[in-house]
């Protein structure tokens, strides 16, 4: 009798295992569905997609094939450069089933990550071959140029002590190291101090190198300056122009130590990535050197192609052709580049870009990051920017993935007497406003947009500042500030938000404040945040989320599937920007924290977009009932005013047909904003409410990646 | 923006000290029909300003017969607390403004909602 109920049970929690599983796969096809247009299969084929085994987190070509080659012999493997996932079509449905078998739900371990890889049947799989993409005109690439033994010759050459100071001008930048010899290139004017040469010219060691340039007709004249620059894995160089007043045509660049990828751009919006490999010698010549820019996206990782022996070799070094490609760590790369003084202006035949000609001397680089403000009028500028607007894009959208409030939260406003006057100080979209309909609430938030939300579910609602909020003082029994302390950007201001939300209590009142948390990680529990693997919008998440599966946030990393972080950043394609400097970095979602100040991406959803031809609700709302269907939004004029902002969306969730996503697609990718948040360290707010006077801190707690507190108003 | 809120609500433009009760000026007002909770009503009034509340029942043009003071032991006159739920919870303001008594800034109220941003210059 025993026995059978122990085997009962073990095939009850095994099918349960397996129907978490099976649910994991759904979702996952069910995101890819919706992202690309890929239909899961209900009868196993041959070919399968692979959740989770894509380039764009990390998994190598070589250890997925590794892994799926066990299985039967495979007929293509694609990995799309950016995506998490990869197509597998092998030679055999058996071998197809055989995969399904064993290695759904099953980890792969790739170098330092470990992910969980989760199959499906595809009825087919798309692969867009691309046409080889020539490289820019002039631009030649001379393989093998120097041998190894020279190789070390030259990086020995190159010391980098600092005692060497004056002699070679040796500058720590920013992102890399760098060094000249002959001439000082300038970084504060793009330009060369050609009357005052460096009392070391070119290091001996290169000159049999040199030599070879002019043989080989790289170059007709030997140059006479040299930048070493040295870069290490995650280090870059903004994309630029060489001064066409500072030196002749030729431009010759020998990449050392390592290889890595130069981006080349046209003003015209075409892109060009190079592979340079290690021993490469780079010419730039003509158009190449005139006209495009060229740049090394500060990265650890580049997209090479494989060098995969049953694939024809690749003769061409860009990376348009994805279908053939892999991951290779960046190692320190050393490059040695030299020029030739230019004495007379420069007669180029790209007057655009040549400051001999009228143009700037330097391309106009992009927007830098912001800083952190220092007084008030620039935090409100950084708060309007990264916020207000932000908010006001996105207000549909977000409030669509805002829609369970959080127990604990919950908890406070149940916890409530009858009659009780509540103030929601950045209330969103009115989420809380009707938990305890025995309590007369009344919400205010910076946006306008997400007011209106809150009215046409049937709220009390202004708009204001939580800084300043228009209600008496002393006229709340309590007051909650959910996720709003931390888009403050200086202590003050945060200081001055607290002490808003006290002058609404009356004496004895209470207030309860969450934050976003620096610490994601509590008592060893990872926050969902940081866990979840299965969420629609792996990007589109903040501490307070609670979606309705019960999982909140979601967290990134290498186990979940999520459209690439390479999307994120137009024009500043970047990691992690050091924030030593001030400047803000921009946060990789889903990942733990590593400042304090950051700015989160947010990607606007697919499909909700502003739809002008959809009339607007004159303004019939539903009292009491939560309607998140009216396509009467709030007046997205306003929200037209950030340049990269979509509007957002008149309708709902389920009004995204696939033909919206299809011609969604067609057109830019998802436009990303990006919200300052200040993350708070354990015990911060604490102490930031224990500057105010009047007020005592009655508990604080950690809640899903959050900190937590309830004030309470000290008795007359 | 319901007489409760109204109630509620002040001026907070710099400098001003007499900044309530705010002056409603309504272009357009609603009575919706709310479920009457006499318990509610009855707990709403000790927290609300008598006379602000009557005041702007007074602006609207739906005062009725609300008195002007308080009558004594209204915790079981229904009578009473339907009125007060009336005036409190049932005629909203859809456009119009509400003004600082003292200073005369208007604030706009559109679709119901009150927009009470002040500019950086006002704060």
């Amino acid at each position: 009798m025993e026995a059978s109920v122990g085997n009962n049970m073990e095939a009850v929690r095994r099918s349960k295992e397996d129907r978490k599983v099976l649910r994991k796969q759904l979702k996952a096809s069910h995101t890819l569905l919706k992202h690309d247009g890929i239909s899961a299969a209900q009868q196993p084929t041959k070919s399968l997609v692979v959740a989770n085994g894509g380039l764009g987190n990390r998994v190598s070509r070589e250890e997925l094939s590794a892994a799926l080659n066990e299985m039967g012999e495979l007929e293509t493997l694609i990995m799309h450069p950016h995506k998490p996932y990869a197509f597998v079509t092998y030679r055999s449905e058996e071998s197809a089933r055989k995969a399904h078998t064993h290695l759904n739900g099953e980890k792969l371990q790739c170098g330092e990550n470990s992910v969980t890889l989760y199959l499906s049947y595809v009825d087919s799989v798309t692969c867009q071959e691309e046409v080889s993409v020539p490289l820019p005109d002039g631009l030649v690439l001379v393989e093998d140029f120097v041998s190894p033994e020279e190789e070390a010759l030259l990086l020995a050459a190159v010391d980098w002590s600092s005692t060497n100071d004056d002699v070679t001008a040796q500058k720590a930048l920013k992102h890399r190291r760098v060094k000249h010899y002959g001439f000082e290139f300038r970084y504060d004017n793009n330009n060369v101090d050609k009357d005052k040469p460096l009392a070391a010219g070119i290091p001996q060691e290169c000159l049999p190198v040199l030599e070879r340039c002019v043989k080989n007709k790289h170059v007709d004249i030997l140059p006479d300056q040299l930048t070493v620059n040295q870069y290490e894995s995650g280090q870059g160089i903004p994309p630029h122009v060489d001064t066409h007043s500072a030196f002749e045509d030729a431009i010759l660049s020998l990449s050392l130590g390592a290889k890595t990828v130069m981006e080349f751009r046209h003003p015209d919006g075409r892109f060009v990535a190079v592979v340079l490999p290690e021993r490469s010698l780079l010419v730039m010549k003509g158009e190449s050197r005139y006209l495009w820019t060229h740049g090394i996206t500060p990265r650890k990782f580049d997209m090479v192609p494989a060098c995969d022996p049953q694939s024809p070799a690749h003769t061409t070094p860009d990376l348009s052709t994805y279908s053939n490609l892999t991951l290779s760590k960046r190692d320190t790369r050393t490059s040695f580049t030299f020029r030739k003084i230019r004495h007379e202006p420069c007669g180029c035949a790209f007057p655009s870009a040549c400051d001999s000609q009228g143009a700037p001397s330097a391309p106009s680089p992009p927007p830098p990051p912001p800083s952190l403000p220092c007084c008030h009028a620039d935090a409100a500028l950084l708060e309007e920017e990264y916020v207000h607007r932000v908010y006001d894009a996105i207000a549909s959208h977000f409030s669509s993935t805002r829609h369970s409030p959080w127990p604990r939260v919950c908890h406070f406003l149940l916890s409530l007497p009858a009659g009780s006057v509540l103030a929601d100080v950045g209330c969103g979209n009115g989420k809380y406003l009707g938990v305890n309909p025995e309590v007369a609430a009344v919400g205010c938030d910076r946006s306008s947009a997400l007011v209106h939300i809150c009215a046409e579910r049937g709220f009390q609602a202004f708009v204001s500042d939580a800084l300043s909020v228009p209600l008496r003082t002393a006229s709340c029994d309590a007051c909650i500030s959910i996720a709003v302390i931390h888009h403050f950007s200086t202590q003050e201001r945060r200081l001055a938000a607290v002490r808003e939300l006290v002058r609404l209590l009356k004496p004895g009142g209470r207030a309860l404040i969450y934050v976003w948390a620096f610490e994601q990680e509590y008592n060893k529990q990872r926050s969902k945040y940081l866990k979840d693997q299965n969420k629609k919008h792996p990007e589109n998440h903040s501490a307070t989320e609670n979606t309705q599966t019960g999982g909140s946030q979601e967290p990134h990393g290498t186990s979940s599937i999520h459209p690439s972080r390479h999307l994120e950043d137009t024009y500043r394609p970047v990691e992690n920007i050091d924030v030593t400097d001030g400047k803000l970095s921009v946060h990789t979602n889903r990942t733990a924290f590593n400042t304090q100040d950051l700015l989160v991406p947010w990607h606007l959803k697919e499909g909700k977009k502003r739809a002008e031809e959809e009339p607007r609700d004159g303004g019939k709302k539903d009292k009491g009932k939560e309607k998140s269907q009216k396509s009467s939004g709030p007046d997205t004029s306003d929200a037209t005013h950030s340049p990269d902002s979509k509007p957002g969306a008149s309708g709902d969730t389920s009004q995204t047909s696939s033909s919206a996503l299809k011609s969604e697609s067609e057109s830019s990718p998802a436009p990303v904003f990006h919200r300052y948040y200040h993350v708070f360290q354990q015990g911060e707010l604490e102490q930031l409410c224990g500057q105010e006077a009047g007020v005592k801190v009655q508990s604080s707690y950690h809640d899903q990646g959050n900190w937590c507190v309830i004030l309470v108003k000290d008795l007359l | 923006m319901k007489l409760l809120t109204h109630n509620m609500l002040t001026s907070h433009v710099k400098g001003v000290t007499k900044g309530y009760p705010l002056l409603i000026k309504a272009t357009e007002v609603k009575v919706n029909e709310v479920d009457f909770n006499a318990q509610f009503v009855s707990r709403m009034i000790p927290k609300l300003e008598w006379s602000a509340l009557v005041q702007a029942a007074e602006e609207l043009g739906h005062r009725q017969d609300l008195p002007a003071e308080l009558v004594p032991e209204y915790e079981n006159n229904e009578e009473f607390l339907k009125k007060v739920h009336r005036v409190l919870l049932e005629v909203e303001v859809i456009e119009g403004s509400l003004q600082c008594p003292e200073s005369g800034r208007e604030f706009p109220i559109s679709r119901g909602i009150p927009n009470m941003l002040l500019s950086e210059d006002e704060v």
